[in-house]
């Protein structure tokens, strides 16, 4: 058998892997750098989407137009959002976030001028249960925080009638215990973070 | 002959090789992201994207290789495409992203795609490889479409989110969890080996 040349046996292997590594990390890092300005663009209009939607605000499917909409209705300090509604009420919306059956579930929470109903809730982010957990993010769900105050108890899916309940979600129910625990702790804290207390 | 060798490398995953319900590999994923249907059309697309273009870069330069560290090379080339997919959704498609999370990630350890290239692209031909890639990303991709078709019906009442069933229907809330995975995946294999398998092991 013919003896392998130092050059082969340790120096080409070692060339071969660097000029690989090179020439992928060019190529991710290209497309990274190319789709960036997109990427940071949809995440920016995710998060106006669940701010208006918070607040209760309806927003066109339009990525332009959503962005008039959102500079024109919506100031932030301090991290409390002010969103003017279609009816010129001032809304606040805020960030809340706890603990999911999966990981961390962040909201955003909108109320009312006089701080005493929600106007809605957006998701920004959730891990649960594809089909189950997941449901939270489904229009029924979020919807029906419009109006209503708590301290908030759990219902049976689909029967909800009163300001201070909520229709969980069955076969979610750790996961609607959840929502339930981060809109009470907004509930109690909301009023004082908006006056600035 | 070519021919019948294109045929032959394009048919045998779909059948008698099938990576997921023959080699039972790439099962991690197949349990995975079974339970909407949506989701599972997306990724069978990255990984039929990603096996077929990986054995198709990893035949081309296969002789180049240095045997010693060829599944370094393997493992960064697969990595390199499944990030191309990665940022291809997030840029393009950022709600599927969102819900597939870091199931797209976890592409490059599925054992299909570093199969393919170990046993198929390092002694066959570019095109060859690239069909075999294809067709073995297709037979992963029909076994999951199916698995997903009775998850998402069963446990929801629905396909690609629209109520199929009406009310009367009681999702069946386990197939939508992990373990409906496993009992979809086993009656599938089961179903298979039982109907098709068996009768040509007995000629």
């Amino acid at each position: 058998m013919k003896k392998e040349s130092f050059f082969f046996k340790r120096v080409y292997p070692l060339l071969f892997m660097l000029i690989i590594t090179a020439l992928c990390i060019s190529i991710t890092a290209g497309l990274y750098l190319s789709t960036q300005e997109r990427v940071s663009a949809n995440e920016s209009l995710f998060l106006r989407k669940t701010i208006l939607e918070a607040a209760g605000v309806e927003y066109p499917d339009d990525f332009i137009k959503i962005s008039e909409l959102y500079e024109s209705s919506v100031r932030e300090s301090d991290g409390i959002y002010y969103v003017t509604d279609s009816n010129g009420d001032l809304v606040y919306v805020l960030p809340f976030s706890g603990p999911g059956l999966w990981g961390t579930i962040n909201l955003m929470i909108g109320y009312n001028s006089r701080l005493d109903a929600l106007t809605g809730i957006g998701i920004v982010s959730q891990n649960e249960t594809p089909g189950l957990g997941a449901r939270i993010e489904e229009s029924w769900f979020k919807q029906q925080f419009a109006g209503k105050w708590g301290p908030f108890t759990l219902v049976e899916e689909g029967t909800a009638d009163q300001p201070d309940e909520i229709d969980g979600i069955t076969g979610a129910t750790r996961t609607s215990r959840s929502i339930q625990l981060i809109l009470n702790k907004a509930v109690a804290e909301g009023p004082a973070i908006v006056k600035g207390e | 002959m070519a021919r019948g060798m294109i045929r032959k490398t394009f048919l045998t995953p779909l059948g008698k090789e099938n990576p997921v319900f023959i080699q039972v590999l790439g099962i991690c994923s197949t349990l995975a992201v079974t339970n909407k249907l949506e989701n599972t059309v997306v990724m069978t697309l990255g990984v039929m994207f990603t096996t077929a273009l990986s054995s198709f870069v990893i035949s081309l330069i296969r002789k180049l290789i240095p045997p010693r560290i060829r599944m370094m090379v393997e493992t960064l080339i697969i990595a390199t495409f499944v990030i191309i997919v990665d940022i291809v959704l997030k840029a393009f498609l950022p709600d599927i992203w969102k819900q597939l999370g870091p199931y797209v990630g976890l592409i490059i350890t599925n054992c299909i795609i570093m199969g393919r290239a170990e046993a198929f692209a390092l002694n066959n031909k570019p095109g060859l490889s690239l069909i075999d890639g294809l067709s073995s990303g297709l037979g992963y991709a029909y076994v999951l479409l199916i698995i997903a078709f009775f998850r998402e019906l069963l446990g929801t009442g629905s396909l690609w989110g629209v109520r199929i069933l009406g009310s009367w229907w009681t999702n069946w809330s386990v197939m939508i969890m992990p373990p409906g995975a496993f009992f979809m995946l086993a009656i599938f294999i089961w179903v298979v080996k039982e109907a098709f398998i068996k009768k040509e092991e007995s000629k």
